[in-house]
Parts: C-alpha cells; structure tokens; sequence
C-alpha cells in the first residue's frame, strides 16, 4: 500500500499526463464528525474521451484502484455521458481519494476500450452498461447479457431516452418479446 | 478410460439458493471444471422508476431494493444526497442513523452465520443462531416501528428520536449480546468440526480479492484492510476511529477462506456493540431533522444541481449511490446503485474452478449473496392465500408494536 497522496497531487500528474485533454476538474472537501470534525477529499474531473485509457493508466500507476461504479446518462441528445468512479489510496484511515471522471461519447462512435486487462473485476460494470446504454467495450472477452434475458431484441436498450430506448416496448407490454422481434 | 464431462444447472430455482440465480457447472467426476454464473431472473428496474418520482418516494423504493439489509441503501441515498445539495444532517440525527445501522449489521451478521451453518448439515445451529437474533430485530422494531423497512432515514435527518427509556432497552440488549458473541465463539471458531469443513474451502488470495474487486467482509478476510467506516467516514463514525477488522489482527495469518470470514464477522459483531455503547453514551442533544417540512425540503431539491456520490459500508460490503439532481426536478436525474454482492459475485466463476461439488454451497453462501440486492418485489398473502392490501398490513404492524412495548415495559 502506498503513501496516500492529497487531490492536488493527484490532479497534478493527472494534468502532466493528459494535458489539454484535461477539461476541467474541482476538489470538493467535505468535514465529517460531530465532537471532532476533520475532512477528507473528492476529485471531479471533465476528460476528453480519447484520454480515457490514459487517464485510467495514470491511476493504476499511482496506486491500485478500487472501481466504485460505472454508469452513463443520456438525456436523449447527441451525447451520452459516461461517469467512471474510482476509489484511490483506500485501506488508509481518512486516506481514500475518490476520482471520478465524465467525458461526453458522441453517439455515433459509442466505443470505449475496456479495462478489464487492467481489472478482471471490472466484467459486470462493462457488461451492464453495454447492454443498458449499446456502448461498446472493445477487448471485453464476455459479452454476454447480465441482466437483460438471452433473447433480448437487438438495438433496444433500457436506459436509452432516444429512438433506441424501450418506450415502445413498454407500451406492448403484453406481448411477449417473440412477438415484438417477430413485429406481430 | 476417458473422462465424461457433465453438466451440473444449479438454480435458479433450488432449495440451496434463497433467491433466483443460476450457477451452471460442467463436472469431471466430483471436480468442476468450468462455471459459468446467470443472474438478473428478477431485475425490477428500480433505478429508473426512481428516476420518475421525487427524492422523498425515491428514498423508500431504494430500502426496498434489499430485504435484509433495508438501512444500507437508504443511508447512501441521505449521504449522497445531501452530498449533491448541501444539506447537513444535525448531530443527534447523524448518531441515531449510526445506531440503527450497526444494530443492522448485528442482525444481518448472525443470519448469515446461520445460514452458513445451514448449508453446512448443521441445522440445530441454524435455530439456535437465528433465536438469539430475534432480540436485536425486537430493539430495531421498538425504536422504528418496523421489524423491517424501518422507514426511519430522512434526507437531512431521521423520523423518530431515540428516548431515554428505549436508550436502556438497547443498553439490555448489548449486554445479551456480550454474552452471546463469546459463545458463538466458542461454537463456531473453536469446533473442529466446523474448523475442518470450512479451513480451505473457497479461498480467496489478497492478490485476486484486489483484481476481483470484491470488497465487504470478504475482502477483509483476504486481508485487505478497506471499510468505508474507516476510509471515509461518515455520520458518528468520524468520531470514532473505525479500524478494519481482518484476520492477520486476530489469529496472525489472512488465508481468506471460509474460517476466515465466519471469524471477520463474529468480531465484527463485537465492533458493532462498541459502537453502540459509544454513541449512546455520547449521544448530542438538539433536533433530528434539518429541514422538518418535506414541502420545503422538495422545493430546495428543485432548486438545487448538483451531483454526489454516497456510500455506506453494509453488513455485506459497500453501498455505492451516485446522484445527479437537477433540470427543476425534485427526484434525481440520474440514480445509480451498487450493492456489495454486485462486485462479490465475480468470486464465484474463480473459486468453484477446481472445487468439489459438495463445496457449492458453501462458495455460494460464503459471500452472504443478494440477488434482490442486484435485481425483487415482495407481496404478503393472508391464511387463506389471499392478498393483504397496505393498510391492513400497517395496521397489524402498529398492533404488534404497542405489544412489544408493553412487554419491554417501554412507555413512550
């Protein structure tokens, strides 16, 4: 385990690495405790989406990360916004650094490469939004559904608000999902 | 004589799960070969019906999302929520949320070790594990009102105070529980029954917890010090320094088997009762609730933007919740949740390769895994298989409240 390092540090190596790349970035600090109060730290960092890997990479370099979650928005526009969350110098008390990066993925190149060589544990965050959000993970051994059923539709992804979302999927709610592939 | 393989489906229907998921083995003889794990058989797609109602609906549909532990997912909605709006909860509020999720991990710790004693052939552990619960989940129902889904987590706040007559209540109960960890201890860690069925079994090294990204009691028994209580604390645990427990502290060694986490979580139960005592013996005095209107409280999440990110350490592992509010919304925009056995999972496909079958329960059990966590609805029948609508059940909730008060001898 490594000396835990302060946000700015971080951001620092983090700017020497991506340069412009690096859109914008805030440390939030947040004072926990009631009869002692002490205050740890949070990195917000905007990317360019082709620095991803690269951003991911200086992580591993400073320390072993701890993937806290991956998700994406889509509010229906060009973009889908992807939110990675990872968690640095963790097992240290009052040490643990959360950095979490957004960057937009224009929708008509929605590929990202995996980090799943980097972290084997990283599968199911990968697999699930693949099939929630269609992003396409390249490199990702195990492409299988993780929640959605075998025979889920092509093109249909739950958490899509645009015209490859399921609203009308919910409107045919009593068909069963043969019939809608069928277009009965 | 060449090897037949077979294929072994276990679930997602079957008397060793509790709940639908799917662990396909492929068997040379008693050795499992390839596995390959299929969930999601009840996805409920509650993050999105969250992200169509406001904050306050949105909190009790997220301590639904799990039926054990029904306090971890609402305690990181009220701290990434008032992470992404700037509330701060009031002391008292912020010790009281403490107590009732440790009380949680009590609770939620013994009936994981039953359960494991159940899959292991060891029923009369099973009741005698789960009988001594029952004395915590009558505390959780005498400070909340609910033996389960306490409904008792605000953001900005708690519902329901903590009296003096129930502080001693609680007080009663952490000296029963004194008791009863030592003789879990006995039976559990000193038998060597037990010792020789779980030594070995589903071992997970430091080095594969760490890529798997497991996290909970079971990274802890592979030796990985991490708990959110101690890397970012929150609420009363920032008071009270929190230290992992693993079991190189204990017995000198971490092999992360299946000793190792009955071991992490029997002494996790005595952390839990020190951190009770702590905080009932420091307990702020002042309101519980920073915005006691839910009107207002609305109104200042329509006003608000902002984004955050909450997390709670479950008996299981941690909670994550990631929150976005804004667009004059009084509900997130976004919502995203992460269980513990989410990540815990992964440990399946590594640990059963090369396993005998017999060991399948275990592997399975050992991780306490959720499926409602991951996926889950739950409708309640009368003797006669009937359905029993909200208010009659609400009804019959109060009724056997008020009787377990006057048998506590707790007034108010």
């Amino acid at each position: 385990m490594r000396e835990p390092m302060s946000a700015e540090e971080v951001l620092k190596r983090l700017q020497e690495a991506l340069g412009e790349a690096l859109l914008s970035h805030e440390v939030r600090e947040y004072t926990m405790g009631v009869r002692r109060k002490r205050t740890y730290q949070e990195l917000w960092i905007e990317i360019d989406p082709k620095a991803f890997r690269r951003a991911v990479e200086v992580m591993f370099e400073l320390d072993y990360p701890h993937l806290h979650f991956i998700t994406g928005e889509d509010d229906g526009g060009d973009f889908l916004r992807m939110v990675y969350s990872f968690g640095l110098f963790w097992a240290v008390p009052w040490g643990e650094l959360s950095v979490t990066m957004r960057f937009n993925l224009p929708k008509d190149n929605l590929v990202l490469p995996t980090i799943t060589d980097m972290m084997p544990g990283a599968e199911t965050n990968e697999r699930e939004i693949r099939e929630m959000l269609g992003v396409e993970f390249e490199g990702l051994k195990n492409k299988r559904h993780l929640f959605l059923p075998d025979d889920w539709p092509e093109g249909k992804y739950p958490w899509r608000k645009d015209e490859y979302g399921v609203e009308d999927m919910v409107k045919h709610t009593h068909k069963s999902v043969n019939e809608i592939r069928r277009g009965e | 004589m060449a090897k037949t393989q077979y294929y072994v489906p276990v679930g997602p229907i079957h008397p060793a799960l509790k709940e639908p998921i799917r662990v396909e083995a492929k068997v040379e003889g008693e050795r499992i070969v390839d596995v390959d794990v299929k969930r999601g058989f009840a996805h409920r797609g509650i993050e999105y019906m969250g992200m169509k109602r406001n904050a306050i609906q949105t909190l009790y549909l997220s301590e639904r999302i799990c039926g054990i532990c029904s306090i971890s997912h609402p305690y990181a909605f009220v701290i990434g929520s008032e992470k992404a709006l700037g509330i701060e909860a009031p002391p008292r509020a912020q010790y009281i949320r403490t107590i009732i999720a440790e009380l949680e991990r009590i609770h939620s710790h013994i009936l994981w070790l039953g359960v494991v004693a159940h899959e292991m052939g060891f029923d009369s552990l099973l009741f005698w594990t789960w009988k001594g619960r029952e004395k915590v989940l009558d505390i959780l129902e005498l400070l909340t009102g609910n033996r389960i889904n306490y409904s008792v987590f605000m953001i900005g706040g708690v519902r329901r105070d903590i009296t003096e007559s129930q502080a001693k209540a609680v007080r009663d109960m952490i000296n029963y529980y004194r008791i009863f960890t030592e003789e879990m201890k006995d039976v559990f860690l000193a038998d060597p029954v037990y010792k020789a069925r779980t030594r070995g079994v589903a071992q997970l090294s430091r080095d594969m917890a760490k890529k798997l990204n497991v996290c909970g009691p079971v990274a802890r028994a592979a030796g990985l010090r991490m708990d959110v209580r101690q890397d970012t604390p929150y609420d009363a645990y920032a008071d009270i320094d929190v230290r992992a427990i693993v079991p190189q502290d204990i017995v000198g060694e971490a092999r992360g088997d299946a000793y190792d986490i009955t071991l992490v979580r029997i002494y996790e139960i005595e952390q839990s009762l020190d951190i009770i005592e702590f905080c009932l013996d420091n307990m702020p005095e002042g309101k519980i609730m920073a915005i006691p209107n839910y009107v207002a409280l609305l109104a200042k999440i329509r006003r608000s933007e902002g984004e955050g990110i909450g997390m709670h350490e479950a008996p299981r592992g941690e909670v994550i919740h990631y929150f976005k509010y804004g667009n004059k919304r009084d509900g997130p925009v976004v919502w995203k949740v992460i269980a513990p056995s989410y990540n815990n999972i992964n440990t399946w496909g590594p640990l059963l390769l090369g396993a005998e079958v017999a060991d399948i329960p275990i592997v399975v059990a050992y991780i306490d895994p959720c499926m409602c966590c991951n996926d889950r609805v739950a409708v309640v029948r009368d003797e006669n298989g009937r359905l029993i609508d909200p208010a009659t059940l609400h009804l019959k909730a109060v009724e056997k409240t008020r009787k377990l008060r006057e048998e506590l001898g707790v007034r108010e």
